[in-house]
């Protein structure tokens, strides 16, 4: 399939509408990018062209990859009036995202003391498979968390009103509608508020490399080389798991009862305005505040903790929220399409709002430099305000946990000044570096096409994960 | 027979076959191989035993709800499970004893997010059925 890509420009290549498509993919990449793209990631945008209501064009971004039905780092729009809304082009992870908290703090200071901070972060925010949450929420207390997000984390003693303003949405959905999640969802739910999870999600203590916007890096508190970040990555843990669960099933009958023909099952969808479009988006946003919720609360326990380690309190720390944002997600948004405004339900899979003037963060893997961009214009004119979320995997679980040992991953992170820790070794391995893509292809095609510019670039120094 | 045997088709994911001469050896393969993903199933101790049910409309959806729902389990009770005692099952319900313990940081493993239709199906063999599942993780 890549024999059919055209090059427009340095860095987007179009798959032309042919066939059954209405509409064209573009893809976003420099040549590297697009010699490692594999062609069933290019046959699924193909898929995803071919359905009901779809804006031009659907975008993979940098990192795309395969994935179920959509490819992972993937933007596909769809007509507010004619289009669908899908589970499965958001992903199981409803608001997997990350948060950014700075501090005043630099690497000087917190490296001698960065065992002792590693231990009491491990201590303090529950991680792992396993694992058991500190909060256990009422049902009134959930329903709360779900329509409210953050503005509950806040009158709960989690987080400052001013943390909500650093927020994707301003850390609630409005609009979400708690009758629409399953039991099944809501008993999940209450025990794991406050949890990072497992897997690729993380808390990482980090130190600022290079700046390269330094207007834009001192809005957001960011001023100087070696001082210390902080990033949590994590989603909306088995609630999100099971409202996107419940949904895909709900929508598989949808597609039978509506006639929407599809390239690929996985593609279950409902029309935008039936019952079954309209709950799921009101259930997602339920799962999308209790991940911005899970995130803030998780937030606050790390200031508290930093307050024990460091003595002094998070506030002259300066540990406020650079930003927080989501990675799944479908949102109504408005574009011009065609000259003309025009309202779409914009499914983010594995991507990154980039909305000119608004950090956009994007992670690497375990041992490997993030960054802090920012949206931009263009964005909004090619890629439905989007940028690429992080490198993806090449290298299975499985292939990595038989090629790597725990140990030897955390013997080699501590070599260049890491220090890991995890609920065991097998985590490690499978995270190991090298089970992962190069970020720095993926990071070099956002910024130099001008998608999502660099902002800031920063390397861990603490990893926790479980 | 050999129980279950993992994949490598998935690099973000999980995937594997299942089989059994039967629906009993069936259900019961396919939850211990995604329990291995889950947690180190060795090391779980059977001492709580929990009655579980589930039902479909067909043998697909009564197989996809059962680990779905096993999925689901590990969360609500806080438990792993090591051992699935199939009671009865057929196309449209199976009924089991899940053997488990309290879950423990030490004894996780992966969080299974979900299954996934990717290539998903239960199907009779000659040697009796086979299952292939994705979760991703």
């Amino acid at each position: 399939m890549k024999e059919k890509l055209k090059q427009i420009s340095d860095y987007e290549w179009v798959l032309p509408k042919e066939g059954k498509m209405n509409v064209d993919g573009l893809i976003i990449g420099n040549k590297a990018i697009i010699a490692g793209l594999q062609d069933d990631t290019i046959g699924q945008i193909a898929n995803v062209a071919q359905m009901p209501g779809v804006i031009s064009p659907v975008c993979a971004l940098s990192d795309a990859h395969f994935g179920y039905g959509l490819p992972m780092g993937s933007v596909a729009a769809f007509d507010a009036e004619e289009g669908i809304i899908s589970a499965g082009l958001c992903g199981f992870d409803i608001n997997c995202g990350i948060n950014s908290i700075r501090t005043n703090l630099t690497v000087e200071e917190v490296v001698p003391r960065m065992n002792e901070l590693i231990e009491a972060l491990f201590a303090a925010v529950p991680c792992g498979v396993g694992s058991k949450g500190k909060l256990r929420l009422t049902d009134e207390e959930l329903d709360e968390v779900m329509v409210k997000g953050c503005k509950w984390a806040v009158d709960n003693g989690y987080g400052v009103a001013e943390d909500l303003e650093s927020m994707e949405e301003n850390g609630c959905m409005e609009g979400a509608d708690s009758s629409k999640v399953s039991d099944l969802a809501k008993k999940r739910g209450k025990p794991q508020l406050g949890t990072l999870g497992a897997g690729n999600h993380f808390l990482e203590i980090q130190k600022v490399t290079d700046i390269y916007d330094e207007e834009f890096a001192t809005k957001l508190g960011v001023t100087k080389k070696d001082q210390v970040l902080i990033m949590l990555h994590c989603g909306s843990r088995g609630f999100g798991h099971q409202v996107a669960s419940d949904y895909l099933k709900i929508q598989e009958k949808a597609v039978e009862k509506y006639g929407i023909k599809l390239a690929d099952r996985q593609l279950a969808c409902a029309p935008v305005n039936s019952e079954e479009g309209q709950d799921y988006f009101k259930a997602m946003k339920c799962a999308v505040n209790y991940s911005f919720t899970n995130r803030l609360v998780m937030t606050q326990w790390i200031r508290e903790t930093f307050e024990k380690v460091f003595g002094k309190t998070w506030q002259e720390m300066d540990m406020h929220t650079v930003y927080g944002l989501c990675h799944n997600v479908v949102k109504l948004e408005e574009y011009v399409i065609e000259g003309k405004k025009k309202k779409v339900y914009v499914h983010r899979k594995g991507a990154t709002r980039a909305f000119p003037g608004i950090p956009a963060l994007i992670a690497g893997s375990m041992g490997t430099a993030s960054f802090i961009c920012k949206g931009s214009e263009l964005a909004m004119e090619k890629t439905f305000g989007s940028s690429c979320h992080g490198a993806g995997r090449s290298m299975s679980r499985n292939a990595a946990i038989a090629k790597f040992r725990g140990d030897a991953i955390k013997t080699e992170l501590a070599a260049k000044g890491i220090v890991a820790k995890s609920t065991s070794p097998k985590v490690l391995a499978e995270e190991a570096p090298l089970a992962y893509k190069d970020v720095s292809d993926v990071i070099e095609s956002v910024d130099s096409s001008g998608i999502s510019p660099k902002v800031v670039r920063v390397e861990p120094i603490g990893v926790l994960k479980g | 027979m050999e129980k279950y045997k993992f994949l490598d088709e998935i690099k973000s994911d999980v995937m594997f076959e299942a089989y059994g001469s039967n629906l009993k050896e069936l259900f019961a393969n396919a939850a211990e191989a995604m329990f291995t993903i889950i947690c180190k199933i060795d090391k779980v101790k059977g001492t709580e035993v929990k009655e579980f049910e589930v039902k479909g409309e067909n043998l697909r959806e009564t197989f996809w709800n059962w680990l779905s729902e096993l999925i689901a389990e590990v969360d609500i009770e806080e438990r792993f499970f090591s051992k699935f005692e199939i009671i009865e099952v057929d196309e449209t319900h199976v009924k089991a004893k899940l053997y488990g313990s309290s879950t423990k940081p030490e004894l996780g493993e992966t969080v299974v997010k979900s299954l996934t239709n990717h290539r998903f199906e239960v199907k009779k063999t000659d040697e009796g059925y086979k299952a292939v599942v994705s979760l991703d993780i």
